[in-house]
């Protein structure tokens, strides 16, 4: 027996068991995988399969308030991975400062070769195509729109081949992401403590967040041109 | 259940559009206990384990560098704001969320030490934390889903139904492993096996008092 409230609209009703099952399922299959595996990255990328099969049973409910739920429930998924591939790595390096030969001869890196891009239309369209998305990415507003001018962003930044970006830009696309931050908390604070307020919130939230986004992107795609021109 | 028979007399609610905080004197206690702790932990010092030297006859200072204390510092005054708010929510997924970041403040608190047997132990209790982030958060999502509110002072007057009770099972599970007691403790007394003290109780007292609040919620909620 379930109880629905009368808002929801009927589709959902239907899809929401099959979508509960498919969750705790695959939560199961993930455990199991964890069972039998004992190397301990394999481990930690499994247990992440768990935490999709989360994602997986709140995104189930599948009103306007679940959708606002699933993306704390990514980022503190994500931060857990972070902290626990943190954990790791801090406990190989202090191995390895214990016994620096234990794995000497077993070094490897991500980009074993010198990694160059140089094909022609990193160097002619990417202009045209950054601009459009940028301007898309503004008129969409939002999470949305921020993904969007923040991939037009790296898009330009990994096509020029400029080389050292100076610091000032770089804390300052941090600072416009800092700002942007405190836009969004404003304006979503604004809508709970004065709701006939919602048009100038919701203003404030969408242009933060896109801002928020298109700045952590961009950085990003900064950083990787820095890394990658390293050869 | 009611909460006036859980926490004492209701002195006042707060409400902020759908989500309606409440006060009680055993919230408020939790919550006083909790800021009084953090304040403290903020002004204090990290302390100096005194170990025996084998085979000899002095002792070693076990210290903790400065850099090290400044972080442990920050993270678990984070983790004394972040109970203290696990306490006085009125939302159950905001106390889903709050139980989240402590589990992942106690990793990071410990992540810069340097023995490894307690990073072996942070390492077991995070991918058990994460491993329960499914029941947890899928319990507040299923009942969610089957009363169409969060907020615990709609949640305490209406009456619960199966799915309800499946949903409160799944978060009792979770909440069992995302603090790491009972089956999982062993992993979380080995992670405070290391100098630094002020800061690693934190770990310790920040479960204890959110396995109460825990038991205050899932009586509330299936009450």
């Amino acid at each position: 027996m379930i109880f629905t409230p009368p808002y929801v609209p009927s589709e959902f009703i239907f899809m929401y068991m099959p979508a509960i099952y498919a969750g705790l399922i695959v939560g199961f299959i993930g455990s199991m995988a964890i069972a039998m595996k004992r190397e301990e990255l394999h481990i930690l990328i499994l247990t992440d399969l768990i935490g999709l099969a989360m994602i997986f049973v709140v995104s189930a409910v599948g009103t306007d308030l679940a959708e606002a739920l699933i993306l704390p429930g990514l980022v503190v998924e994500l931060a857990e991975t972070m902290a626990i591939s943190e954990i790791l790595i801090s406990r190989e390096m202090r191995k390895i400062d214990a016994d620096p030969r234990r794995n000497l001869s077993k070094a490897s890196s991500l980009f074993p070769q010198p990694f160059a891009l140089n094909m022609e239309i990193m160097t002619t369209a990417p202009n045209f195509i950054a601009l459009v998305l940028i301007g898309y990415g503004i008129f969409l507003t939002g999470f949305t729109g921020g993904a969007v001018a923040g991939g037009g962003i790296v898009l330009y930044a990994l096509s020029k081949k400029a080389r050292g970006m100076p610091v000032l830009v770089i804390d300052g696309i941090a600072g416009v992401s800092g700002i942007s931050w405190c836009l969004w908390i404003i304006g979503f604070l604004l809508f709970f403590v004065a709701p006939n307020l919602w048009l100038i919130s919701l203003f404030l939230a969408a242009c933060g967040l896109l801002l928020k986004v298109a700045s952590k992107v961009g950085l990003i795609g900064l950083l990787m041109r820095e890394d990658i021109d390293k050869e | 259940m009611d909460f006036v028979t859980l926490g004492g007399n209701l002195f006042g609610t707060i409400p902020l559009g759908d989500i309606v905080l409440y006060v009680t004197p055993l919230n408020l206690f939790l919550f006083g206990v909790l800021i009084i702790f953090t304040l403290l932990i903020a002004i204090s010092k990290t302390e100096t384990q005194v170990e025996a030297t084998l085979m000899k006859l002095s002792n070693t200072n076990v210290k903790v560098g400065k850099s090290e204390f400044k972080q442990r510092r920050f993270l678990a005054v984070i983790c004394g704001i972040a109970s203290a708010g696990a306490m006085i929510t009125g939302d159950l997924f905001n106390f889903t969320l709050f139980m989240a970041l402590i589990g992942i403040l106690n990793i990071g608190i410990v992540s810069a030490v340097k023995q490894t047997t307690v990073l072996n132990s942070a390492y077991q209790y995070g991918l058990i934390a994460m491993m329960c982030s499914l029941p947890l958060f899928g319990g507040a999502a299923i009942i969610l889903a089957s009363t169409g509110t969060l907020s615990l002072f709609e949640l305490s007057q209406l009456p619960p139904n199966p799915m309800v009770i499946f949903g409160a099972v799944l978060m009792l599970l979770g909440i069992l492993g995302e603090s790491g007691v009972a089956p999982f403790f062993a992993s979380k007394a080995e992670m405070f096996r290391t100098p630094g003290s002020p800061f690693i109780v934190i770990i310790h007292l920040s479960s204890l008092f959110i396995i109460v609040r825990a038991v205050e919620i899932l009586l509330l909620v299936l009450g």
